[in-house]
């Protein structure tokens, strides 16, 4: 049979954005698939050798926009380390609280777009907007913005928690949890969906681990790797945390993560609210510190809620010398040409949904 | 019968009221058009509001009550929009494509009676010329998706060809076990037949096939296979101009309109209603497609998009056998 190669993107429907991919066909059968990246690129690590150090949290937490605090706590992780910042107590617990509510927002977001490439009708994906945009009202209770918070600084936060706001988020968490049992037994129960994810779009462990996938993807290739527990870092050690595994590598056990990671990341809020000490959570105001950078060179890791993101960054006296960054997305896209080759043209969209993309994170 | 099909055309014409039969069938052309365009028209605004309903949106509520005029607003913006002609397409069939396909579809409407009164020809072999118009779609979407030129649009007019020859077969197989509880292919005698009891209650096997073969020929979710917006853009009309757009969105109202009504002639009594109230047959008819149609939605509203290969072995596999053992179930319980 012939092959045929068909363009798809930058524009289409379920790209997540403006990912190109040329995908060779032979008949239904996917024979390659090669992304074709850099239409969403924005020169951030450039430009933030040209800003002070916290002038530049709104450009790093503007490349992954749908879990924009992650980025936003893996720079300030990175100017923290570089100038030898302890962060307060309590801070680290409002830092992992809010950090979990992100992942939530994030993973909430992730399932609904999968469904939604495999040709759900919008109506997951409606859901879990709108249960995204409950965890969204809390994060603007706790930092006063809804989706690009700039919320982190050195040492601390921009603000602590606003007063009931522990009760707020218990309550609304509490109904998110009762949501997530729905989407399990909605999805679950549903043939149509359990055929087009289970089997599909294997990525076996070693090709995992030789691509080097980090985040869910990687735990859903039976890989037990999470920066939280493998790196610690702020109190996920004193928190009775363990990682997500499962092991049949393919599209359903890639949705089955975010869900159980939903899951634990709830578990993981009630927990660091139950106990976060006292005290204060406020960190340096932006323009008191005089940089004097202690650790020349850093890099830092952070588990955001679509992969491993480390922050390398070369420090120098008021702005950083060189910020690398690596994007876990842009990492995870590799493995698409592995995960969809020999499958079916109609699954790679679902393989990429659930891979979770997002181009602004891949092109930084 | 077979001196009937034979005879079809050359009786109509040596019929004496030729030129009554002609003016008859137009003003009735006129009455059913305007029947179709409102059930069409209110069937696209029901299904906006349905699926938003499931999704916590609102729908359309600007323009109008509750958002009744945001179709016709959104036909006057495509009509008003440019039409771009297209270097690889072969431009003939490409602009006949559509209208054609449309023609097919209101043909088959205008076959179906509405009423014991409210019909164009009253043929004892109805229902199967019915069919065999409903089996001109899949190449006359082959013509149209072809001739745009464009590899999804070549996707989604083979996938669309496939479907559509395949899951013909057990909806035929059905409508032969029909015949026999109605003996006959007489849409009339169909429904007269359904005075006690609906075929949906003397066949369920039967409506189940006919619904699922009735889904996949409309080719609305799960069978969406053709305008797969997630993975072919918009299918066969990728390249489409916003004239010709607003024309396909009308042919797929127009065609569950056919669907419906069908389903409600073949399986839940036509324009039989309860002998208590005393309301005219049409109305009847109407409601039921309505309501089957409103089925179509909530599907349409929770399904996911099944898979090609999936949607093939489904039909041969299970649909086919499953309508011959309808058939034979059929003919041991009522005919023999």
């Amino acid at each position: 049979m012939t092959i045929t190669r068909i363009n798809i993107g930058p524009v289409h429907p379920s790209t997540h954005g403006v990912l190109r991919l040329v995908v060779d066909i032979e008949g239904d059968t996917i024979v390659k698939v090669e992304p074709h990246i850099g239409y969403l690129h924005r020169g951030v690590e450039k430009l933030a050798e040209t800003r002070m150090y916290m002038q530049i949290p709104p450009y790093t937490e503007k490349l992954d926009y749908v879990a924009p605090m992650s980025y936003d706590d893996a720079y300030v992780a990175a100017v923290e380390a570089a100038l030898g910042v302890d962060v307060k107590e309590r801070a680290q617990y409002v830092r992992v609280i809010l950090l979990e509510l992100q992942r939530i927002a994030s993973h909430l977001f992730g399932i609904g777009a999968m469904c939604n490439d495999m040709g759900q009708m919008f109506t997951v994906f409606m859901w879990g907007f709108k249960d995204r945009d409950i965890v969204l009202k809390l994060l603007e209770d706790a930092t006063g913005s809804r989706m690009f918070y700039v919320n982190m600084r050195l040492g601390g936060l921009v603000r602590d928690l606003p007063p009931g706001f522990e009760d707020e988020a218990l309550e609304k968490l509490d109904y998110i949890d009762r949501r997530i049992k729905e989407y399990e037994s909605y999805l679950e129960k549903n043939s149509i969906f359990m055929e087009r994810t289970k089997g599909i779009g294997v990525l076996d462990t070693e090709a995992a681990i030789n691509l080097g996938i980090t985040g869910p993807p990687l735990r859903a290739s039976g890989v037990d790797y999470d920066v939280r527990k493998n790196n610690p870092y702020y109190v996920y050690e004193k928190l009775h945390f363990s990682p997500m595994v499962l092991y049949s590598s393919d599209n359903f056990a890639r949705y089955k993560i975010k869900i159980m990671e939903i899951k634990e990341s709830i578990r993981l809020v009630r927990e660091a609210f139950r106990l976060m000490p006292e005290g204060d959570a406020l960190g340096m105001p932006v323009k008191l510190r005089s940089p004097d950078t202690k650790n020349r060179i850093v890099r830092v890791s952070r588990e955001l809620p679509r992969g491993e993101c480390v922050m390398y960054m070369v420090g120098d006296q008021q702005k950083p010398y060189r910020l690398s960054i690596r994007s876990p997305n842009f990492i995870n896209l590799a493995a698409l040409d592995e995960m969809s080759r020999g499958g079916r043209i109609a699954d790679l969209f679902a393989t990429m949904g659930s891979l979770d993309l997002v181009m602004g994170c891949v092109d930084r | 019968m077979t001196d009937e099909i034979a005879n079809f055309i050359p009786s109509l014409l040596a019929s004496p009221s030729l030129l009554y039969n002609v003016i008859g069938l137009v003003i009735y052309a006129v009455v059913v058009a305007i029947i179709f365009s409102l059930f069409s028209y209110v069937m696209g605004w029901l299904e906006r509001k349905i699926i938003a309903k499931a999704q916590y949106r609102h729908g359309p509520t600007y323009v109008g009550k509750w958002g009744i005029f945001q179709n016709l607003a959104d036909l006057v913006k495509l009509l008003s929009k440019e039409e771009i002609e297209l270097d690889n397409a072969d431009r003939l069939l490409f602009m006949a494509g559509i209208p054609l396909l449309v023609a097919a579809a209101i043909f088959t409407i205008f076959l179906l009676p509405l009423s014991p009164t409210m019909q164009a020809t009253n043929l004892s072999f109805g229902i199967l010329l019915v069919f065999v118009i409903i089996a001109f779609t899949p190449i006359l979407l082959f013509i149209a998706a072809f001739s745009s030129g464009n590899k999804f649009a070549d996707i989604s007019a083979q996938r669309s060809v496939l479907i559509l020859f395949s899951y013909e077969i057990p909806m035929i197989l059905v409508i032969a076990a029909i015949a026999l509880l109605a003996k006959g292919y007489n849409i009339q005698d169909i429904v007269g037949a359904q005075s006690p009891y609906y075929f949906a209650v003397l066949m369920p096997l039967g409506l189940v096939i006919m619904f699922i073969g009735m889904l996949a020929e409309l080719e609305r979710h799960p069978f969406d296979l053709r305008e797969a917006d997630s993975e072919l853009i918009a299918g066969w009309l990728t390249d489409v101009s916003a004239p010709y757009y607003a024309l396909a969105l009308f042919l797929d109202y127009a065609r569950v309109f056919m669907g419906s009504v069908l389903m409600a002639i073949l399986f839940f009594g036509g324009w039989l209603g309860p002998p208590m109230i005393p309301l005219p047959g049409l109305f009847w008819l109407i409601l039921k497609a309505f309501l089957i149609g409103i089925f179509i939605i909530f599907i349409r509203a929770t399904a996911f998009r099944m898979r090609i290969d999936r949607v093939l072995r489904f039909g041969w596999s299970w649909l086919v056998p499953l309508s011959i053992i309808n058939l034979i179930i059929t003919y041991i319980i009522f005919v023999r």
